[in-house]
């Protein structure tokens, strides 16, 4: 048996080596950096309040780049998020002001997300079309749909309940924001089920090449079905914390969302070519975009530019990451 | 009930009286095809059954039917005496039916482990995933097969021969009682080969039923317990390995005699060389293949899946980069990796893939047709479009293209039809070589005739034409010397009247 126990040593490198091994480390390297940079040339950028700010800001983006992140890993997208946030504060909005009760409006709003999720699911899986076109029409048709519902005009929250503003000005232990709170649940969560379920592996297996997964057994229009149902489900989690946050249903909330979550989910190394990345990975494209953002805002540069280097650093990043990977697969 | 190779003699004994496996009446047709005409195929458990025939018997057909990427069209599937319907991949991995494929099916962004276990991850407590037992038993699987593979690996760094031993793993990594293995040895060493063919009688003295399919004859001989034989899509013969000698399994697979398919009417081949060839090499495939063809001869250079002929053609006419050696297209020298200059010299590529390398099936015929030779009629910069159509109409009437109008958009053309335009694309280049990779592939008898007469014609032209086929009687038939190649290298050039069909298949297999 010396031979065995020989392979399975080798079948686990060091913990070191496999860190060094993952783009995560790069990215951890690049946000500490981030960090670094304006923790010197900011006062009080580096403290507990900013800190905890900046994270409950990004939890939107972390909780629908989840969604985004898988939707990218099963070899499709999902750029319908962002209105999507629109969309379903309109059931939850107006139920709660209707019955004065958060369960039900969330129930409502949940309700919808499901239904999104599984119409642009059933198109892409089992209608066949393509997933950027599907996303991108029901991204315009729910944004047209909110618009005339609500003659562009905000419906506020008239119930406030208390619940649920605590979702958007709550913090647990007085520190940590509830949003950010549910996005690291959130992440936990889903993060094991990518790495550990085998659900999750086959999301991996159906983005990595469709023709394998299927000679293994898998129904791959299920697989890529339900990725759909999930993106849809964590952006309405987003879209339930940003009706609080704004105390309304916004006709314009969410615009360019689905923008924002697909540079830092790109950023964050998971590939639109499917089969590629990880929600780690995602989580710290999401939290280097937000703290430059704001660390640029310190340093008093005007969003403009923050939008010009954000571009920049996306392309610079997607580059580095096909550079390295042509060098891995030998040519 | 099972026989799982990780953990042997759990299973209960196997009645090996009832086949293990039973297909009657298989058929099986594609549009202008049939690729299964009731064939009958038995596997006995604990038997090592081979699968022979040339490319295009039906084979890989017949395999994926077994593996439910096809569903068949006609016929019974039996698992050891029960019918089952087997509808796709996990249909037939259900029945214990584990297929290699040629192809590599690994994912390979995933660990070695964890493509072994790819059909069904062991999980523990809670439904999660136990990737220590993955590990280990993926370990202890390459360790009792004999493969040195390392099972961390990220399965896209591994080279071809380690994909493969990965492959033929996972077939073993759950419970089989039928493992069917394509062309398994295509890339592996010949020691790798004697562990292979180890694993495979292990798993016949456990009771699986082993399919092999495979074109090298010493490997069936030595493996194999029955063969069966394909032909044109026909169940030819079953018996056992020991009433066979080489050349009755030759003359199984090839069968058939040579008809009138050929009219020739051309002379006899010039002396003037017209494609020099010389040390040629390349990365992946060929090395050091040299020939010569001459101007008005048809050189057909013949070899089995995977010998190298479309990466020759590939390279000869510019297309693919070489890493050594000479090309010579009518005394001038073609740079290597330049299809621009290639056609200036005049040699161009009739593909074996007309769909994505060839047509454009959205435009119409008269674009498709004069893609080359735009410059010959273009005026200032602008295509002078009547010149254009009358040259085009010139071909078509030349070439009786039967298509409704020079307007008609080529994908509507028969197979036959397309081939056509696109040898009036080249012709009209001014070719002095065409290279003709499969010159009939996907187009029916009918139409073949056609294509074979056309051929004969260029070369009565004065045409050099190099064709590469894997259809023996279209290379007896057309061709004036034979050139076979087998795993990249030029392993004979005959005349037309030394090549004897077992000659040739023997240069084949090397």
């Amino acid at each position: 048996m010396s031979l065995a126990s020989t392979a399975s040593e080798r079948a686990q490198p060091s913990m070191l080596a496999r860190l060094f091994a993952r783009q995560e480390l790069a990215l951890l390297v690049c946000l500490v950096l981030v960090l670094a940079f304006f923790s010197v040339t900011i006062e009080n950028f580096f403290s507990v309040r900013n800190m905890t700010n900046v994270l409950g800001q990004a939890s939107l983006a972390l909780t629908a780049g989840i969604g985004c992140a898988i939707v990218f890993i099963s070899g499709e997208v999902d750029i319908s998020i962002g209105s999507l946030l629109a969309t379903i504060a309109l059931p939850l909005i107006i139920i709660m002001n209707d019955t004065n009760s958060l369960l039900l409006g969330v129930g409502a709003a949940l309700l919808f997300g499901l239904i999104i999720g599984v119409v642009n699911g059933y198109l892409v899986a089992y209608a066949g079309i393509n997933s950027l076109i599907v996303t991108l029409g029901t991204m315009f048709i729910m944004r047209g749909g909110v618009y005339l519902y609500t003659g562009q005009r905000a419906i506020p929250d008239d119930a406030s309940l208390d619940s649920f503003i605590a979702l958007s000005d709550g913090r647990l232990f007085n520190i940590i924001p509830y949003s950010a709170v549910i996005a690291i649940v959130l992440l936990a969560a889903f993060g094991y089920m990518m790495q550990h379920r085998p659900f999750g592996r086959q999301i991996y297996a159906v983005g990595g090449n469709q023709e394998v997964a299927r000679l293994a057994g898998y129904d791959v229009r299920r697989v890529k079905f339900i990725c759909f149902i999930i993106s849809a489900l964590l952006a309405t989690v987003a879209g339930i914390i940003l009706a609080a946050r704004v105390g309304s249903a916004q006709h314009t909330a969410g615009l360019n969302f689905e923008f924002q979550v697909v540079a830092a989910t790109v950023l964050g190394g998971v590939s639109l070519a499917g089969g590629i990345g990880s929600l780690t990975g995602m989580a710290l494209g999401v939290l280097i975009l937000q703290f430059l953002s704001n660390g640029l805002r310190g340093l008093g540069l005007p969003t403009e530019w923050q939008l010009v280097i954000t571009g920049m650093i996306i392309i610079a990043a997607v580059a580095f990451d096909e550079a390295k990977r042509r060098r891995a697969n030998g040519g | 009930m099972s026989v799982d190779f990780l953990h042997p003699g759990e299973g209960a004994a196997i009645d090996t009286n009832v086949p293990a496996l039973e297909l009657r009446g298989i058929g099986k047709r594609f549009p202008g095809v049939v690729a299964l005409d009731n064939v009958d195929f038995t596997l006995e458990p604990g038997k090592v059954h081979a699968l022979m025939g040339e490319n295009g018997a039906g084979k890989s057909t017949l395999i994926k039917i077994m593996a439910g990427v096809y569903g068949k069209d006609a016929g019974t599937i039996r698992m050891r005496g029960r019918e089952v319907d087997i509808k796709s991949p996990r249909d037939s991995l259900k029945e214990g039916i584990k297929v290699v494929f040629q192809e590599i099916a690994l994912i390979s962004e995933f660990t070695v482990a964890e493509n072994i276990f790819l059909e069904g991850y062991p999980t523990g407590k809670a439904g999660s995933i136990d990737w220590k037992k993955i590990r280990a038993d993926s370990a202890a699987l390459f360790n009792r097969i004999g493969f040195n593979v390392d099972p961390a690996a990220r399965t896209g760094s591994l080279p071809v021969s380690q994909q493969q031993m990965v492959e033929i793993a996972r077939a073993l990594a759950h419970e089989a009682r039928v493992v069917v293995m394509d062309e398994p040895t295509s890339s592996l060493t010949p020691n790798e080969v004697s562990l292979l063919f180890t694993v495979i009688r292990r798993l016949a003295a456990l009771g699986i039923a082993v399919v092999y399919v495979s074109h090298k004859l010493d490997e069936v001989f030595e493996i194999a317990d029955t063969v069966t034989v394909l032909r044109d899509g026909r169940h030819i013969s079953t018996k056992p390995i020991g009433e066979h000698s080489n050349d009755t399994l030759i003359q199984d697979m090839i069968g058939r005699r040579i008809d009138n398919l050929f009219p020739r009417k051309r002379g006899a081949p010039g002396s003037k060389i017209a494609l020099s060839v010389e040390s040629l090499s390349t990365a992946k495939k060929l090395s050091d293949v040299s020939f010569e063809a001459h101007a008005g001869e048809v050189l057909g250079f013949f070899g089995l899946m995977g010998a190298g002929r479309t990466e020759l053609a590939k390279a000869i006419v510019g297309y693919d980069p070489i890493t050594s050696g000479t090309i010579t297209v009518d005394g001038h020298r073609l740079a290597p990796h330049d299809t621009r200059t290639g056609v200036k010299l005049g040699i161009g590529l009739l593909t074996e893939d007309r769909k994505s390398e060839g047509l454009m099936g959205e435009l119409p015929v008269y674009q498709n047709a004069s893609l080359a030779s735009l410059g010959a009629f273009a005026r200032l910069g602008f295509v002078d479009k009547a010149k254009e159509h009358k040259a085009v109409q010139d071909y078509v009437d030349r070439f009786r293209i039967k298509t409704p109008s020079l307007f008609q958009q080529v994908k509507n053309l028969s197979g036959g039809n397309q081939q056509k335009v696109l040898i009036s694309r080249w012709l009209m280049r001014g070719l002095k070589v065409i290279v003709v990779d499969e010159p009939t592939r996907g187009i029916d008898v009918g139409a073949k005739s056609e294509i074979f007469a056309l051929i004969d014609r260029l070369a009565g032209e004065g045409l050099a034409v190099v064709m590469m086929t894997s259809e023996m009687p279209e290379l007896l038939g057309l061709a004036d010397r034979v050139a076979v190649m087998c795993e990249g290298r030029l392993t004979a050039i005959m005349s037309r009247e030394e090549a004897t069909q077992e000659k040739i298949l023997n240069a084949a297999i090397g």
